[in-house]
């Protein structure tokens, strides 16, 4: 009965949507409050209902009710609890289900909260919002329902993946779909803008604290994939430039590039049609990455066709929406009143510069992402387009970025002395060349550009906390004054510092684990020691063990340190005989200097499981923490800046009107 | 009850819709309100700007200024249009009724309120039988070994039967192996065996498997299931053309209705879509004999429905036989299920009508003669 408690709800859900994506909109152009207020109501009845269908399908799955085809796809009865629940968003219609479930929490997060915000705004935001919902809603109905029954129901089901029965990986979807979905809210409020044909100060205020919660999970969601591909896939690299890496990325770069734009339109009303076209863009591009991953396309262009319905449903939203609203930018756009002038040299140009950058890169990676599809779909041939690629094309736009980044906190609104700016940031660029040359002495032997960066990161970080000094008088007043002037500081302006220094803290993980990364590999016998960056690894051995739902073989790996102990590392090879895979499960050290990261492949040969050889794979990569610590640093700031007092301002003003008068 | 809960969700769903008529008269947040108190708080900020020494004096007075004149703008262009705050009810109730009735318009072609839920927890008593039969096939597979005489053949295919029921395809192939080597060994054994070899590789026709099926066509030319395989291998080694082939022409040899065409069409079908060619019309009859999805559906039922399903099923080949006296192909059918069903009788009565049937020279008829001996001699 519950399964269909939930299927039943989601119909109610859509005729909600429905009912939302019409009536406001009306009202908004008909000056009919009844019809405006009604998106609030039905914001929140989707969030209960859209809930409710979630629960039952979550319930499903921790009870293992095989008579839900989705549970027998996905799950299996001597699946790990945590995994049964994660279970519930880990294949195609439960990951839509989230995807719409998050969606219906934007909307009724923007009824519940956006007090401030006029009316007709928010009854047309809501519209355009529950205009995606009705999209999204019928599409997991008519294709991809996940109460999809069988009766009788199998012995027992499927197993989900085992590279995916993993904590990291179980919380990554929530959060990264928390961004890409979140960016339709800010989506809704472009598109509302447009019709409305007004953006000023106020919009990009309001629309503020819904990209910074976008902003902030999708940052969460990215480098919590990143940290799972690092310790599960057995390879020790965080970032592929893998499709599916690349289309959360690409809505990540844009989302950046919005989030810095909007600030312009906020505190000098300029900017605005591309503000706008911003917005539009990063949900666009969350969208294309939910269509290519969702329809297929990335496994071959082949795959596309088997099941070409889903694909072709998806392709037809994702034509509608980004079309259309890209049709009414173009229409409404050019009435937009251009805003403040600003000089070639001003914090709106550095801004510009920003937007500029994060968009060529973001057009790099839809090209390095795109191009073998499109090349496969017109001629057949498969090629992959991989690191060499964007390393060449993206790496050197970054590094420019990241030397505006550091001047751009200095400059002023409107016009600003680069002269002043030079001499302030005088000292932290000799400090930071004296940092680099001095890590070339010490650490000689890394690419040329290895130094570039870590020069860049060096550059950013020091600038960084220069301006944020500045700010406070560090060490120009006493202590005390310079705390009171931090406390002073709006939380958003703490919140750039924040993520600043985060972002150039993520860059030095990036280059250290990367440029002065050491590996072994080897076929191993038990006693057989290895050296690696210092350290004296000892193979002990291979044994096995039994989990709950799998078989592992299990290494032992002693390790020394300038003939001090320091640990022992248990890498293991799973086998999951439901499944008919097996996965690896690196034992890493971490320290802060670097992680020492071991792993087992197979047995060298067929003697080898009785006490012969291994594959062994070792490596150390130094600061490779810096980029988890770094990612929390960004997403640390933007909850900062999201706290800030004035994201809240212009709050109801309604006590101060005439109370409410009853209905009737 | 179902029924019941569906009742009060959609209340709660026209209800949700129906709200905004308890909020009417309530005076909306405007424009002329909102904007202004952004712009009034960024005012202020300047000021706080200047008391922290971020901007200068005259910085300071430029950005007020600016400001100033967005608010004038703001309040200049600031909503005319008249707001009405407690029309269009006929509207809402038209939307809130709208909400349950779509639902419910939904949920009738799509749902499926009769399915209950089980929780892997509750089928204990299932697990239990499918353990019992697990146990009774192991007794069985002991008993045929520990046999000075290495077990009867029926013996062994009983087991191996199990065992593909039971989704054991490597163990199936062990017992249908054995039987395969015995001098009584028919072309099903053989095509059993091929099938199941088959379903342990999941789907993909083995050199092995093909050699089994060649076997089982040597014995019996017309065994649709092992052409049915020998065309699968065929697909899977890229001769897509070649098994549609061997599809048309099996079916082209025998005339009428078979219950195993229903699945031969299928398939030659899905090849044709790839090859481009022409579909084939289905031959069954509308009141016909199990399909493909009965016979799916018999797998995956529980032992005690297989065996009412099973016993439906015999009962309707019966009757059609009655009216239908001269199809050999459904008396050995019928002869087979009762042999299953354990009413020997029965299977040796329709032996007889089969081989009765049965020009002499045919390669059954020494089969089925030793089918009949084997039931009158137990």
């Amino acid at each position: 009965m519950i399964p269909e408690i939930g299927h039943f709800s989601l119909a109610l859900a859509l005729a909600l949507a429905i009912v939302q994506s019409v009536l406001p909109i009306l009202g908004a152009s008909r000056g009919n409050v009844v019809w405006m207020q009604s998106a609030q109501s039905s914001a929140m009845g989707q969030v209960v209902f859209v809930g409710l269908a979630f629960a039952a399908l979550m319930r499903s799955f921790v009870v293992s009710d095989f008579t839900v085809l989705n549970v027998v796809e996905n799950s299996h009865s001597l699946k790990p609890m945590l995994f049964k629940i994660a279970g519930t968003w880990g294949s195609h219609e439960g990951s839509l289900l989230l995807w719409v479930l998050i969606l219906a929490v934007f909307g009724a997060g923007v009824a519940l909260f956006g007090s401030n915000i006029p009316a007709a705004t928010k009854a047309r935001v809501l519209s355009v919002q529950a205009w995606i919902s009705v999209g999204f809603l019928s599409f997991l109905l008519f294709t991809s329902n996940p109460f999809e029954r069988v009766f009788p129901p199998p012995a027992n089901g499927n197993d989900l993946n085992p590279l995916l029965q993993d904590v990291g990986l179980a919380m990554h979807p929530p959060l990264l779909y928390f961004g890409y979905v979140g960016f339709s809210i800010v989506f809704s409020f472009a598109v509302a803008a447009l019709l409305e044909g007004r953006v000023d100060a106020a919009w990009a205020r309001w629309v503020r604290p819904w990209t910074l919660a976008a902003w902030m999970s999708l940052t969460a969601g990215i480098a919590l994939g990143s940290w799972w591909a690092y310790y599960e896939l057995g390879w020790g690299g965080w970032w592929f430039w893998d499709p599916v890496e690349n289309v959360s990325f690409m809505p990540w770069l844009m989302g950046t590039a919005l989030l810095h734009s909007a600030i312009v339109t906020e505190k000098r009303d300029a900017f605005k049609s591309w503000t706008i076209l911003l917005a539009i863009l990063t949900f666009s591009l969350s969208l294309l990455g939910t269509f290519i991953v969702r329809s297929g396309l990335l496994t071959s262009v082949h795959a596309f066709a088997v099941d070409p319905e889903r694909g072709l449903y998806i392709l037809g939203l994702l034509g509608l929406s980004i079309g259309g609203s890209l049709a009414l930018y173009a229409w409404r756009a050019p009435e937009m009143e251009g805003g403040g002038l600003f000089r070639p040299v001003s914090r709106e140009a550095g801004l510009l510069l920003n937007n500029l950058i994060l968009a060529a890169a973001t057009g790099t990676v839809l090209f390095g992402t795109l191009y073998p599809l499109l090349l496969e779909a017109l001629t057949g041939d498969k090629i992959s387009v991989g690191p060499p690629f964007f390393n060449a094309a993206f790496v050197p736009m970054m590094l420019v970025l990241v030397l505006f980044m550091g001047i751009g906190p200095f400059l002023s609104w409107k016009r600003a002395d680069i002269g002043g700016v030079l001499q302030r940031v005088r000292f932290v660029a000799l400090l930071c060349l004296a940092a680099t040359l001095m890590l070339w002495y010490v650490q000689t032997g890394a690419p040329v550009l290895a130094y570039v960066a870590v020069a860049a990161a060096l550059w950013l970080l020091f600038a960084t906390l220069r301006e944020w000094a500045l700010r406070i008088k560090l060490f120009d007043a006493p202590l005390s004054e310079s705390a009171r002037r931090a406390r002073a500081l709006p939380r958003a302006s703490h919140g750039m510092t924040l993520a600043h220094a985060g972002l150039a803290v993520v860059i030095l993980g990036m280059v250290g684990s990367s440029a002065w990364k050491s590996e072994e590999i080897a076929f191993v016998r038990p006693g057989d020691r290895i050296e690696i960056a210092g350290f004296e690894v000892l193979f002990e051995g291979v044994e096995k063990r039994r989990g709950p739902n799998y078989l592992a073989d299990q290494g032992r790996l002693k390790v020394w340190r300038n003939g001090s102990y320091v640990t022992t590392l248990f890498p293991e090879r799973r086998s999951y005989p439901v499944a008919r895979s097996t996965t690896t499960e690196s034992a890493i050290r971490s320290t802060l200097a670097g992680d020492l990261y071991a792993s087992i492949t197979e047995p060298a040969s067929d003697t080898a499981a009785k006490g012969g050889a291994w594959t062994l794979r070792i490596l150390y990569e130094p600061l490779v923490n810096l980029l988890w610590i770094g990612a929390g640093l960004l997403v640390l700031g933007g909850a900062l800046s999201l706290s800030d007092r004035r994201l809240r301002v212009g709050a109801p003003r309604r006590a101060r009107r005439p109370q409410p008068q009853p209905a009737e | 009850m179902i029924w019941g809960i569906f009742a009060i969700m959609a209340i709660a769903g026209l209800t949700i819709a129906l709200f905004p008529m308890r909020r009417a008269g309530m005076a909306p947040v405007l424009r002329a309100d909102a904007v202004p108190a952004v712009l009034v708080d960024q005012l202020e900020e300047i000021d706080r700007d200047m008391a922290r020494g971020l901007v200068s004096a005259p910085e300071a007075e430029a950005a007020r200024q600016e400001i100033r004149r967005r608010m004038a703008q703001v309040l200049r262009r600031a909503d005319r249009q008249t707001v009405t705050t407690t029309g269009g009810r006929g509207a809402l109730i038209l939307a809130a009724v709208f909400v349950p009735v779509m639902a419910f318009g939904y949920y009738s072609f799509a749902g499926a309120p009769d399915v209950p839920a089980v929780a892997f927890a509750d089928r204990a008593d299932e697990r239990a039988d499918t353990r019992r039969i697990a146990d009774l096939a192991g007794q069985l597979r002991e008993r045929l070994r520990a046999d000075p005489d290495g077990g009867p053949t029926d013996g062994w295919m009983l087991l191996g039967q199990t065992y593909a029921r039971m989704g054991q395809f490597d163990e199936a192939v062990t017992a249908f192996r054995t039987a395969s080597g015995r001098d009584d060994a028919v072309s099903a054994t053989w095509s059993m065996l091929a099938e199941a070899m088959i379903r342990a590789n999941d789907g993909t026709v083995t050199p092995d498997a093909v050699t089994a099926l060649n076997r089982a066509l040597t014995l019996d030319l017309s065994n649709p299931a092992a052409a049915f395989y020998l065309a699968i291998a065929d697909a899977q080694a890229g001769e897509v053309g070649a098994a549609h082939d061997r599809l048309t022409a099996r079916l082209a040899e025998t005339p009428g209705y078979q219950p195993w065409m229903d699945t031969y069409i299928a398939q030659a079908n899905a090849f044709a879509q790839t090859l481009g060619r022409a579909p084939i019309a289905s031959r069954a009859p509308v009141a016909r004999s199990p399909s493909a999805a009965d016979v799916a559906a018999a797998q995956e039922m529980s032992e005690g429905d297989r065996a009412v399903f099973i016993r439906s099923m015999v009962d309707r080949l019966a009757t059609r036989l009655e009216d239908e006296p001269d199809d050999v192909n459904g008396w050995l059918r019928l002869a087979n299920a009762y042999g299953v069903l354990q009413e020997m009788d029965k299977a040796r009565d329709a032996y007889l009508r089969a081989d009765a049937l049965l020009p002499e020279g045919d390669a059954r008829k020494a089969e089925v003669r030793a089918s009949i001996a084997r039931l009158e001699n137990p």
